[in-house]
């Protein structure tokens, strides 16, 4: 049977929209993750990624999202700020406790070309996984002022002037991805559906 | 970095239309239909701005704005009208990646800059600038063209970066729609006025003037409208020249 992701709406930022068309582009069956319970409904989740940090984690406590985030064992995919709240730490617009799910903070990125970080871009991944199956030097969508600093757990690197950050990371059950897989034409497309065919435990 | 070759949609809905220096609209096309096609031809973005609900003092109309948003896999940013933290949630829920202001922090209160950026990060905050030459700089304008604001151009860039905004649409009353080139030293200095991504807007007439835009501001995009519009190249054609003339695009 085909499994059934979960998209987790985290209020009034969101853009659950893309994401769901996407991932049903992508051949998958989607569900819209409002509430503790509906973790049980679902095989894995996707973490989608529009909004500030500070923002995103006042959203997922209002909700009560925070502990079924922190428990659910089956893959997690955090896309954008999805994969930067998995950190410790954020520091956009003050600092914020993350999920802690990764040993990582959320920093602002200091480099020589203009910021926000927007368009698409290389990745070039240093340790294959299924996630990223066939996607190496493929162009991706950024959208992003932020990076997460992480040394542990790194999947892809992307360079962006003169200045190389953190593009996807794994860790266990956590995928995450910084730039916007729903944004990146056939390679976003084929990123999904590799998540999708990934076992959920 | 690769420039961003942009698709511009300028909506009266339930229609894109070309105006000229933002008057005289013609009926081109549905926004869905020219979104679609752009995708397929390759364009980076697509950026759909309802040019006449501020004017008309009417919320923008989501229906129009939903469909195009389902046929496109990039981003899409959508402008017109916008008034409140409220109109930016709504538009992000109906498919709207970034949003785009003007009427309203120009004129009314620019604060709502700073509130969408603390809620919806400053990634998704473009703030539209219409541009008009006023002596030796440029004035900016609203509604479309229509209404002068006082402000001076490359002040109110450097405000609205202050803010929390996270790029800039850069359109000139001047050139707009006329193709007959960009304004290009104001392109230069809203560029190197501000530190966030400045995507150029209003005169593409030829490939050539995409190109020397790009060599001679610098700008993270460039947004095509008429060209593409028209049929008169596609966005292939642009990528295409623009490498072949050692400028760096998207595959």
């Amino acid at each position: 049977m085909n499994s059934i992701i979960g998209i987790v709406n985290y209020g009034i930022a969101g853009n659950i929209h893309s994401v769901k068309k996407a991932i049903e582009k992508a051949g998958g069956n989607t569900l819209v993750v409002n509430s503790p319970s509906d973790f049980d409904l679902v095989d894995k989740v996707v973490i989608p990624g529009v909004g500030s940090f500070k923002n995103a984690m006042q959203e997922l406590e209002n909700n009560g999202l925070i502990a079924s985030l922190n428990e659910f064992d089956k893959p997690i995919l955090g896309i954008c700020l999805g994969m930067q709240i998995l950190s410790k730490l954020g520091f956009e617009f003050g600092k914020t406790r993350g999920l802690g799910l990764l040993d990582a903070e959320v920093k602002p990125i200091i480099c020589d070309a203009k910021i926000p970080h927007m368009g698409f871009n290389k990745i070039q991944v240093v340790n294959p996984n299924k996630l990223m199956k066939g996607l190496q030097d493929k162009e991706f969508y950024f959208m992003h002022s932020y990076e997460v600093v992480n040394y542990t757990d790194i999947v892809a690197l992307t360079k962006y002037g003169n200045h190389s950050f953190v593009s996807a990371i794994h860790k266990g059950n956590l995928y995450g991805v910084q730039f916007h897989p729903e944004k990146s034409r056939k390679a976003g497309i084929k990123l999904l559906s590799n998540f999708i065919e990934m076992k959920a435990n | 970095m690769n420039t961003r070759i942009i698709a511009k949609l300028d909506v009266k809905p339930p229609f894109v239309v070309k105006p000229v220096h933002f008057e005289g609209l013609r009926r081109m096309g549905s926004p869905s239909e020219l979104a679609r096609k752009y995708y397929n031809q390759g364009a980076d973005e697509v950026f759909y701005i309802d040019i006449v609900s501020s004017l008309y003092q009417r919320k923008f109309l989501s229906d129009g704005i939903k469909e195009t948003a389902n046929v496109l896999f990039i981003p899409f940013a959508v402008g017109g009208g916008v008034k409140s933290i409220d109109d930016f949630s709504k538009l992000f829920h109906i498919g709207a990646d970034k949003v785009v202001i003007n009427t309203y922090a120009v004129q009314q209160d620019p604060s709502i800059i700073n509130k969408a950026a603390e809620v919806f990060g400053n990634q998704a905050v473009v703030v539209n600038i219409e541009a008009k030459k006023w002596q030796r700089n440029w004035e900016c304008y609203t509604d479309c063209g229509r209404i002068q604001s006082g402000k001076d151009v490359l002040e109110w860039v450097q405000e609205v970066e202050q803010r929390g905004a996270g790029e800039i649409l850069l359109q000139s009353v001047d050139t707009d729609g006329r193709r007959r080139g960009f304004d290009i030293e104001l392109a230069a200095q809203v560029v190197d006025s501000v530190g966030i991504p400045v995507v150029v807007s209003s005169g593409a007439g030829s490939l050539k003037d995409i190109k020397e835009i790009i060599e001679i501001a610098s700008p993270s995009g460039v947004a095509v409208a008429s060209l593409l519009h028209y049929d008169r190249v596609t966005i292939q054609d642009i990528k295409e020249y623009l490498r072949n003339n050692e400028i760096k695009v998207s595959q």
